[in-house]
């Protein structure tokens, strides 16, 4: 099965904040942003990547229109999932993040997004490293990743630093 | 896939990548085809045959070391979605500071080149070339004028940067409060904490043999010593990388030490490496850089100066001239924050066929970068050896001395841990040294940039190394910075003025490590 991006609007970030915005001496602690998918063609998400800014817990909601009549509602999809393990320090501060739909127990869908294939338990916590003769199998899958590794790095030793044996040098670059 | 198995999968992927253009690679080919000769290798089972036959001659190990190599250099792969900036430095705002520091440098070098009139390189005539390759052993009876040079950069310089690095992100509000940082650095890097750095480094502790402390000669060697050098016999015989990282943590005998760094770095001397350092060494023949004279600066202001290390200043100049020629040093810029300068060849500005590396290697040395080659010297006496030996260190360990970043072993974090170990275990003494207007770090911050070279006695420094090495980390420099301080705390209580704490300071010769570093984390009441 091939994946695709889907089209979204990231909308711009919305402060949850109790009182007056001119007169509140506090900064907001958390803040909103609305995603919408402005085609309406139904799709089965499977995973979902950003780059975080100093963002320390993340939760999502997605709202379900479980059918045509019944009014739509939010659900929860993840609560608090931690981006930073210690809000004060650097860690995991501007990391990039996938979010996978194995990872949320209670992640369901609006029908629009198809049904769902009945996933397998999340296996977030250690159960072992997987057997690695499955592992090194499944590597010719992989060998498409490696391509893209080799196009991006020669890991031959390269052992001329001169151009056709001139290094005859102008002044140090800096761009 | 499951996230850790299509993590675990590139990793493979990644490894096996790399090993593909190595050595080990065509000799293992070799002996898989040679194998094929062997009663045992049949035809039906060849693949179990030969991996069976790997496992027995021993080359599986050496697969093993080279794997455990990568795992321990190369940084885990990194989310699909990121650039390669973001595996060099993953914030934005070190890797901009990196940036201009860099800057700095290259005009630096830009305007000693424009004033002295010296090319960046030049080919040498075949006469001096002949010169050079008669005196190749013994460069340092030479005294060329080195008087216009100067060195690019100094320690305090490079402080000054750390110093002023800020997170735009973050407020520390504008009155003086608890939270702001006493300390020189203001950027909130994760740090460990003494019960941290107690479980990381569980084998100094108390109950654990050291050596360092448990070999004294007051202490009978059946306590600890004799069997302690049973068992590195035995892990050397073992050929494994990672056993010999597990028992140096304990401290390396002497007598094996040179062998243990050498199967931890996964150093080996096939005759292809000491032809690649033949190779460096006609390079350094043929083109002579400018990096060369600050290189031979350096020395003759340092290593040369310097009662334990005078003797190897020739050695320095053969492992320093060829490490500057050599490209094979690029590839650590992948995941060091800092990268190799540029430059075009004369007439060709701009065109990107004629844009070379300047040095070769990318490294522009500063003042006091031989006191990285200096202590090997004492291990090593074979130059390809010695080269190969101090390139891995570098590429492991060394250049995140002098590169902004925020990796645990960084020097920012670093200090940032030495700073943060003084101020919780040692507030009066911090408070009363800044009162003052001695911060610690402007004294400790050499140390810990040297990783204590030309600080401590021989035999104390290669016992830290040994910890270095053992524990794949620098941060044991930051500890051992706060337990010399620690140390030395009544003295510095009495001083009134930075000269007068940087001379309480001066002389770290006459320290041994292990126990000041036992002290300091699990003998202080916390």
């Amino acid at each position: 099965m091939s994946r695709v991006l889907v089209p979204c609007h990231v909308k711009g970030t919305v402060a949850l904040q109790v009182g007056d915005v001119r007169t509140s001496q506090g900064r907001p602690g958390v803040l909103v942003i609305d995603v919408t998918f402005p085609s309406v063609a139904p799709f089965e998400l499977q995973e979902i990547t950003f780059k975080n800014y100093y963002t320390a817990f993340l939760s999502i909601r997605v709202r379900h229109h479980p059918s045509a009549h019944t009014p739509a509602k939010w659900v929860t999809c993840l609560r608090d999932y931690c981006l930073m393990p210690d809000p004060h320090s650097e860690e995991g501060a501007q990391e990039y993040v996938s979010l996978f739909r194995h990872q949320s127990p209670s992640m369901t869908f609006p029908k629009w997004l198809s049904h769902p294939v009945p996933c397998e338990q999340p296996a977030l916590l250690c159960e072992g490293l997987p057997d690695p003769s499955r592992v090194s199998s499944e590597v010719q899958q992989m060998w498409a990743l490696t391509e893209m590794i080799r196009a991006s790095h020669t890991s031959a030793r390269i052992g001329r630093f001169d151009v056709d044996g001139c290094y005859d040098l102008n002044l140090l670059s800096y761009t | 896939m499951l996230q850790e198995e299509s993590d675990l999968s590139l990793i493979i992927a990644q490894i096996v990548q790399k090993l593909k253009g190595s050595n080990l690679y065509s000799q293992l080919e070799r002996q898989a085809w040679a194998s094929l000769q062997r009663p045992e290798i049949k035809l039906e089972s060849l693949k179990e045959d030969i991996k069976e036959f790997f496992k027995i001659s021993g080359w599986e190990k050496k697969l093993q070391n080279a794997v455990y190599s990568e795992l321990s250099v190369f940084p885990l792969p990194s989310h699909p979605a990121a650039p390669p900036e973001h595996l060099k430095e993953p914030l934005v705002y070190m890797r901009k500071a990196q940036g201009s520091w860099e800057k700095r440098i290259l005009k630096s070098l830009n305007s000693m080149c424009t004033e002295l009139s010296i090319p960046l390189a030049r080919k040498r005539p075949v006469g001096e070339q002949k010169e050079l390759l008669n005196k190749w052993n013994e460069m340092g009876t030479d005294e060329p004028d080195l008087s216009l040079f100067r060195p690019v950069y100094a320690p305090k310089d490079f402080l000054e940067v750390l110093i002023n690095l800020r997170n735009p992100n973050y407020e520390n509000g504008d009155s003086l409060s608890f939270r702001t940082h006493l300390g020189l650095i203001q950027v909130p890097l994760k740090v460990k904490d003494i019960p941290e750095l107690k479980e990381c480094f569980v084998e100094l502790g108390l109950n654990t043999g050291q050596l360092g402390i448990d070999d004294s000669t007051q202490v009978p060697p059946e306590l600890f010593e004799n069997e302690h050098v049973r068992i590195g016999q035995k892990v050397l015989a073992e050929q494994d990388s990672a056993a010999a990282q597990q028992y140096i943590r304990q401290g390396s005998p002497t007598a094996l030490r040179a062998e243990l760094w050498a199967l931890i770095l996964n150093i080996s001397s096939e005759p292809e490496d000491v032809l690649y350092y033949e190779q460096l060494k006609t390079n350094v023949i043929q083109h002579d850089l400018l990096v060369d004279s600050l290189i031979y600066k350096d020395v003759k202001l340092t290593a040369s100066n310097d009662d334990y290390y005078f003797v190897f200043e020739d050695y320095l100049y053969q492992v320093l001239l060829c490490f500057s020629r050599d490209t094979s040093v690029l590839s650590h810029f992948a995941y060091n924050s800092a990268s190799p300068p540029k430059s075009y060849i004369r007439g060709k500005l701009g065109l990107e066929e004629y844009a070379v590396f300047y040095p070769p290697n990318g490294v522009i040395p500063f003042h006091g970068f031989s006191m990285y080659v200096a202590p090997l010297c004492f291990l090593y006496h074979e130059p390809s050896k010695l080269y190969q030996i101090f390139r891995e260190m570098y590429v492991r360990f060394f250049f995140r001395l002098h590169s902004i970043s925020s990796h645990p072993s960084g020097i920012v974090s670093l200090c940032l841990l030495f700073e943060t170990l003084l101020q919780t275990y040692l507030p009066q003494l911090f408070y009363h040294l800044r009162e003052i207007g001695a911060q610690p770090l402007r004294i400790s911050f050499k140390w810990m940039v040297r990783a204590f070279s030309g600080y401590l006695a021989t035999d104390q420094l290669l016992l830290l190394w040994d910890r270095i090495l053992g524990y794949n980390s620098l941060e044991i420099l930051a500890v051992l910075a706060a337990a010399v301080f620690a140390f030395r705390a009544v003295n510095l209580m009495e001083v009134t003025s930075l000269a007068a704490a940087e001379a309480v300071l001066a002389d770290l010769s006459t320290l041994k490590v292990m126990p000041l570093l036992q002290i300091f984390l699990f003998a202080t009441v916390t």
